[in-house]
Formats: structure tokens, C-alpha cells, sequence
């Protein structure tokens, strides 16, 4: 009766065949990466077979529900990507019976009524990751009469025997009554353990490539999203070491299958065409679109390895350099003018000296892209250049002009939109350095108890960049790892950190995003969504939730200080 | 002179770019008539007087009848042109115009715009067998047979022929059969997105 709550990517499959009979769809995506790129690719899988759609970007919850209500009487079938799995969809939207939602979303822990239902809400997860959803019969009960109408009160028996009846309806029903508050007391307990901690799951690009190539009609332009997506998830550290490794492997093993053939010298592809390839690249944001230098001092592994906001760091820069026999004009120039003998071996190089500064993941698994002579990228480059342009505070358009033009740049004809987007990222990677090495040098860093706390002035320069959540939520990682490069203090190295940053001045907010704590083996688990929203009903402040990452709300400045007293109260 | 305005505005104007020029430049027209007929009086005086005697007013007559005839030939190329536009219009936004471009248009103009698209449709009707053929659509060859289109501006709620409605929010994003946005991509309402 209680059917399987996890649906196989088959019956994922089998929903899209009934797709292609529908009428028409709405997509509803999220604004990041891993969105888009898990939008293009269902995008190129409803071209291919004809399904008309609509394609709404949404920002946040109210986005969310504004973008239904205009669209729920023109539409039955929603796809809801990246965002929908971790509240009660049905409780929020409250759709009509003959609507369905397929939900393509990583965050976690999926709401336990979008699960269990099996009717209007369709999830589409891989088969392997797994959900930890409680059982069934934890948390949903079906309703019982408290009362058990006596029905034997006209049946003539004896006034001591019906007494005797009654006394023992009553034991009854207080033991009833005992054991339904001992099973909602332990359904809140699971409940709690189960909702307390968000993570995210396999990326939404990667599950809708599974489903393109069950269908058999992946094609490598696919692949790339799908890897790109895979990318966003890692420079936005979501996901642990290990399932990055995990699922590079097996996107390795599809890019193998499409890009095989450049391996034969005799039957290779034009050079024009596309191909992707397997890289044991460095970790230097952009440095090939860049200069070594500038990628050296603005990639977070680097700067906070060597502690590049001292003097002495400067120093130790100077010494890595030497120690590789680059000379600093050449290391200084654009890399693709660089001396072609010392870009050769520069990989292994620069490995081999990074050990000896401390620096010993220097490298790390991803894939590049090449089409024609002059275009070769990195699948981080994508996503940093994807990423500032959907954060792009430069000119001030239609909220979504900006989702749209990053959502352009993913296909190769926008090549224009893509440059635009690296020089965005180099912006906003040197605002990131910048702004990192004052709040270490002027200890704006401060330990509340449980947890480090950060708050950007007005006037900072560059504070507008963070105003938008992923660039506050980028530096908020990197300045926990340049700070934990830089304490002695072995306590506040295990701390995670909450970060506010001015967002709108005119009407008084503030952007405030809690990321855990920066360790090795870290689960990249989140206990901060669900602390801001006990903090905030405790103290009345005026917060809104309205990110679909529950550890970043938007609150009155005012509110500010007894919303932090009181979750440093919660978290002691 | 009013004969060289007339061509200015038959030359940069169209009946629905902007308001002024659209605007049937009746006053103009008119400083035109009136010129005109000026200059025929003028000329039919002189003529009875140079037919009594005063051949020297010959050149003046002769120089007036061109001025009328270039007023006459001014005044037609301006009139022919917008008629030019005004079929254009049928091939652009379809049978029913919109409002502000009739409110341009003088009464014989509308009447005349009505019977070309009549025509048209007699043709079209005769054309491709049983149904005829719709010769407005499809006006370059399609590479497919449906497009991504995106909404460059808000224009509400847009009804197909089918029944069915599409709400058209800017920057969203739609996957239609190509007939049914073709009429809107002309309008610059949406715009075919290529990837």
C-alpha cells in the first residue's frame, strides 16, 4: 500500500515518456549553476522529442509561489530543478488534485511528505544516493476515534458488569492516549534529527544526463552541463572530497565513451570539434585565462596555504616561485604568452614545490573543453564565469536579465557572454582576496562562542558584490579557510562561521549566511537553517527565508544584534 | 517647399513608427492643395492674358505648370508610399490591426487596406488546393518545426488558436510550434532564441 518512496531513474524515465504526451510543462529553476546546467540539458531532451514548455527562472520561495499561482491554469505538469524537495510543496502551493510536480533538486534532506507522496510529487533521484528517510509508520498515523463509542449501552446487561466494561474502556483509552504521546514524542524526535542538518546530493545536472542517457540520447554538449554542474557543486564546497572523487569517476567513464575517438591519430575529429577531456589539473582559479601570478594570489588554497594577506607571506610567494624556476616576469605576463618551456612540465612542477610549502592537494580530478584552436576551458572556469554573470550587480536590468544572459553563456554560439563572464570572475575573485585579507588583518573575525562571526561594513569596498548570496557565501568559505590558516587559537579552528553583509541600505537589510566548520573530513553538513529560524521566531525579529538554502535569510538591520544573542543562546 | 516636406516624411515616416510622422500629414497636404491652386489660378489668368498679347508671360506660365506638376507628383509619391507601408502592415501583424496604427489611417486608406487583404485572401484561398494556403507564415524557410523563443517585454496573457493561453512575462522562455509565435517574433515581442 505505502509504495516505494524512492523512484528509480526508470520510472523517472517512464514519467518523461508520459511527458511527451502532455500538453505542456512549466520549468521552474534556481538561480545557481548546477540549475542551469540541469535546465539545458532537460531543455535539449524536450527539443529533441517536441514537448512544449515554458521556462520561469525563480529566485526564491516567493518567486516560487508567485511564478505557480500566475501559471497553475495554464499548466498541469511543473518541473521544479534545484529547488522544491526540502519543504512541503503541497502545504505551500496547495495545487489542485490533477497537478504534478517532478522535483529535480539536490538539497537535503527531501521534506518526508514530498517522499512518502505518490501521487502528485515525482522525485527524480539517483538510485544510489541515499535519503535516510524515517519509516513510514514513524511519523504518519493514520487518524483513530479517540472516543470507542460504547455500543453496547442498550443491551440490557447488568449495571456492574457495564461498570466493569467501562472501567476498563477507560484503562483503555488512557493507555491509548499514553502510547500516541510517546509516539509523537518519538516522531518529533526523528523528525528533528532527520530535518536538523542540510547537505546536498548528487547534482541535478548529473541526474538529468542519467536520465538523458537512459533514454539514450545524451550527447557530449549534455555531458559538459552535466560536469559543469558537478564543478559548481565542488567550488561551492556543498559536497564532501569523496563524492566529488566518486561521481568524477563516473563521468569520467561517459566522457571516455564520447570522446574516444581523439585517441586514434588517424580518425580523430576536426579540430573544431567539440571534445572533453579528463584533466589532473591545477587548482588555480582561472590561471588560463589569466596570469599565473594573479591566479597564484586570488585562489582561496593558495592564498590561505600561504597566508598571503602578511608580509611575510608575500615572502614565502616569492620563495615558491624561485623554488620553481619561474621568474616572476613571466609568471607576472598573460599565461598563454608564458614561455612555452616553462609551461610544459608546469603541472608536476608546481606539485612538487606546493608539497614543500604545505600545499598537497595542488591538484585536483576535472575536465576541460576544447572546440577550435583558441578555446580551451576548464570546467571551473565555466562555473566561476557562470557565476558572476548571475551575480552581475553592474547594470541594474530585470531581476532575471541576468539569469537569462547566464544561461545563454553555457552554449557555445555565446562565446561573447562567456568572456564577458571570466572577466566578471576575475573581478570578483580579486574583491574576494581583497576583502579576506582586511577582515584577517584588522580581526574582524570574532569568536562568539559556538560559533566565528564576520560582519562587512557599508562602505567596504565592494561590499555590493555581496550582497547576492553565492558571492557572500563564496567568501564566507574562503575567509574561514584563510582564518583557520591564520589562528593559533586550536579552539576557533573548528568553529563555523556566520557572515553578515549590508544587502539593501535603503530598506535596512542585511544578507546573513552560516556555513559548518572547515575541517578535513568535514560532512558538509549545515545545522545553521534550521538555528535561524529558531532564533528568529524567538526573538520576533523581521527575517525572510526566502532563499531556497535555508542558511541564508535576509534580516532588519535593527534586528540584528538580539537575533545573534539569541542563537549564540541556541547553539551553546 | 511644402512638396519637399511631403517627400521628407514619406521618406523617414511610416504610419507606425512614430507618431508624428504617421500621422497623415493633412495640414501639409492641404498648404499643398493650396498652393497648388494658387498657382492654377494664377496660371488661368495669365493665360487669357497672354492669349491677348503678353507672350512674355509664357515662361512664368510655363514655370508655374511645373511647380504643379511637381506638387502633383510630390503629393502621389506620398500617398503611394504609405499605401506601400499600409500593405506591408498586412504581411507584418495579420489581418486586424492594431489601434494605433487604424487611428493613423484615413477613412479611404482603411477602406483600401480592407480590400487588399480581401484580395489576398482570394488568392491565398485559390492557391494549395482544398484549404488553401496561408502565404503569410513561414516567410523564411523554418529549420524546424518548433523554436525557443524568449519574451523581451511583458505583454500579459497571449491566446492561441487552440484554446490554450501563455502567460508572456519578460525573460521567460517558451518552446512553441513555430506558427504559433511567428506573429509575435515580427512584433519584437519575442525573439528566437538560437543555441
Amino acid at each position: 500500500m505505502y509504495s516505494m518512496y524512492q523512484h528509480t531513474l526508470l520510472g523517472a524515465y517512464i514519467n518523461a515518456i508520459i511527458l511527451l504526451f502532455l500538453q505542456r510543462v512549466l520549468l521552474l529553476v534556481a538561480s545557481d549553476v548546477d540549475a542551469l546546467c540541469a535546465c539545458k540539458i532537460l531543455q535539449a531532451l524536450f527539443q529533441c522529442d517536441h514537448v512544449q514548455y515554458t521556462l520561469v527562472p525563480v529566485a526564491g520561495w516567493q518567486e516560487l509561489e508567485t511564478a505557480f499561482l500566475e501559471h497553475k491554469d495554464q499548466f498541469k505538469y511543473f518541473v521544479l530543478i534545484n529547488c522544491g524537495a526540502n519543504v512541503d510543496l503541497l502545504e505551500i502551493l496547495q495545487p489542485e488534485e490533477d497537478t504534478f510536480f517532478f522535483v529535480c533538486d539536490s538539497h537535503r534532506p527531501i521534506n518526508v511528505v514530498n517522499v512518502y507522496n505518490d501521487t502528485q510529487i515525482k522525485l527524480l533521484v539517483k538510485q544510489d544516493d541515499d535519503l535516510d528517510v524515517p519509516a513510514y509508520d514513524d511519523i504518519f498515523r493514520e487518524e483513530e476515534d479517540e472516543e470507542e463509542d460504547s455500543e453496547d449501552e442498550g443491551d440490557g446487561s447488568e449495571p456492574s458488569e457495564k461498570r466493569r466494561r467501562f472501567e476498563e474502556e477507560v484503562i483503555e483509552r488512557t493507555m491509548n492516549r499514553r502510547q500516541r504521546r510517546e509516539w509523537e514524542a518519538r516522531r518529533r524526535e526523528i523528525l528533528f534529527d532527520y530535518e536538523q542538518y542540510e547537505y546536498h546530493g548528487t547534482s541535478s545536472a548529473m541526474v538529468m544526463f542519467d536520465l538523458a542517457w537512459i533514454m539514450s540520447k545524451d550527447l557530449n554538449d549534455m555531458l559538459w552541463w552535466a560536469i559543469v554542474g558537478l564543478t559548481d557543486q565542488w567550488v561551492q564546497d556543498k559536497i564532501t572530497q569523496m563524492k566529488y572523487v566518486t561521481d568524477i569517476g563516473i563521468l569520467q567513464r561517459h566522457v571516455s565513451r564520447h570522446n574516444h575517438r581523439n585517441e586514434d591519430e588517424e580518425n580523430s575529429l576536426s579540430i573544431d570539434c567539440m571534445r572533453i577531456a579528463f584533466e589532473y589539473d591545477l587548482r588555480l582559479a582561472l590561471y588560463q585565462h589569466w596570469s599565473l601570478y594573479e591566479s597564484l594570489c586570488n585562489t582561496s588554497y593558495t592564498s590561505a596555504s600561504l597566508k598571503l594577506w602578511s608580509v611575510q607571506g608575500q615572502k614565502r610567494l616569492q620563495e615558491f616561485l624561485a623554488d620553481m624556476g619561474l621568474p616572476l616576469k613571466q609568471v607576472k605576463q598573460k599565461f598563454n604568452s608564458m614561455d612555452v618551456s616553462l609551461k610544459e612540465n608546469l603541472r608536476e612542477m608546481i606539485e612538487e614545490s606546493a608539497n614543500k610549502f604545505g600545499m598537497k592537494d595542488l591538484r585536483v580530478q576535472t575536465f576541460s573543453i576544447h572546440f577550435g584552436f583558441k578555446n580551451k576551458f576548464s570546467a571551473s572556469d565555466i562555473v566561476y564565469a557562470t557565476t558572476s554573470l548571475m551575480e552581475n550587480i553592474e547594470k541594474e536590468g530585470h531581476e532575471t536579465t541576468n539569469f537569462i544572459k547566464a544561461l545563454d553563456s553555457l552554449s557555445r554560439g555565446n562565446l561573447d557572454k562567456l568572456h564577458q563572464g571570466l572577466d566578471l570572475a576575475k573581478k570578483q575573485l580579486r574583491a574576494i582576496q581583497q576583502t579576506v585579507a582586511s577582515c584577517i588583518c584588522t580581526n574582524l573575525v570574532i569568536s562568539q562562542g559556538p560559533f566565528l562571526y564576520c560582519s562587512l561594513m557599508e562602505g567596504t569596498p565592494d561590499v555590493k558584490l555581496f550582497s547576492k548570496p553565492v558571492s557572500l557565501c563564496l567568501l564566507s568559505k574562503y575567509l574561514l579557510k584563510s582564518f583557520v590558516c591564520s589562528t593559533k587559537n586550536k579552539r576557533c579552528k573548528l568553529l563555523p562561521l556566520v557572515m553578515a553583509a549590508p544587502m539593501d541600505v535603503e530598506q535596512g537589510t542585511v544578507i546573513m549566511v552560516g556555513i559548518p566548520p572547515e575541517t578535513e573530513s568535514s560532512d558538509k553538513k549545515n545545522f545553521f537553517g534550521r538555528a535561524f529560524e529558531k532564533a528568529a521566531e524567538s526573538t520576533n525579529s523581521r527575517t525572510l527565508h526566502n532563499h531556497f538554502e535555508l542558511s541564508i535569510i535576509e534580516l532588519k538591520t535593527e534586528d540584528r544584534s538580539k537575533f545573534l544573542d539569541a542563537l549564540i543562546s541556541l547553539l551553546s | 517647399s511644402v512638396g519637399r516636406r511631403l517627400l521628407g516624411a514619406a521618406r523617414c515616416g511610416a504610419p507606425q513608427t512614430t507618431q508624428r510622422s504617421g500621422a497623415n500629414r493633412t495640414e501639409e497636404m492641404r498648404q499643398a492643395l493650396e498652393e497648388m491652386r494658387a498657382l492654377y489660378e494664377r496660371n488661368q489668368a495669365d493665360v487669357s492674358e497672354a492669349k491677348s498679347g503678353r507672350t512674355d508671360l509664357i515662361f512664368l506660365i510655363r514655370f508655374r505648370h511645373c511647380c504643379l506638376l511637381r506638387n502633383q507628383r510630390c503629393l502621389l509619391a506620398y500617398l503611394y508610399d504609405r499605401l506601400l507601408r499600409i500593405r506591408a502592415l498586412r504581411w507584418e501583424y495579420g489581418s486586424v490591426l492594431p489601434n494605433t496604427i487604424q487611428f493613423h489611417m484615413s477613412a479611404e486608406e482603411v477602406e483600401w487596406f480592407n480590400r487588399y487583404k480581401k484580395s489576398l485572401a482570394t488568392y491565398m484561398r485559390s492557391v494549395g488546393g482544398e484549404e488553401g494556403l496561408d502565404l503569410t507564415q513561414d516567410i523564411k524557410p523554418p529549420k524546424s518545426l518548433y523554436i525557443e523563443v524568449r519574451c523581451l517585454k511583458d505583454h500579459g496573457e497571449f491566446e492561441i488558436d487552440d484554446g490554450t493561453t501563455i502567460l508572456l512575462k519578460k525573460n521567460s522562455q517558451h518552446f512553441l510550434p513555430r506558427w504559433k509565435c511567428e506573429q509575435l517574433i515580427r512584433q519584437g515581442v519575442l525573439e528566437h532564441v538560437l543555441s
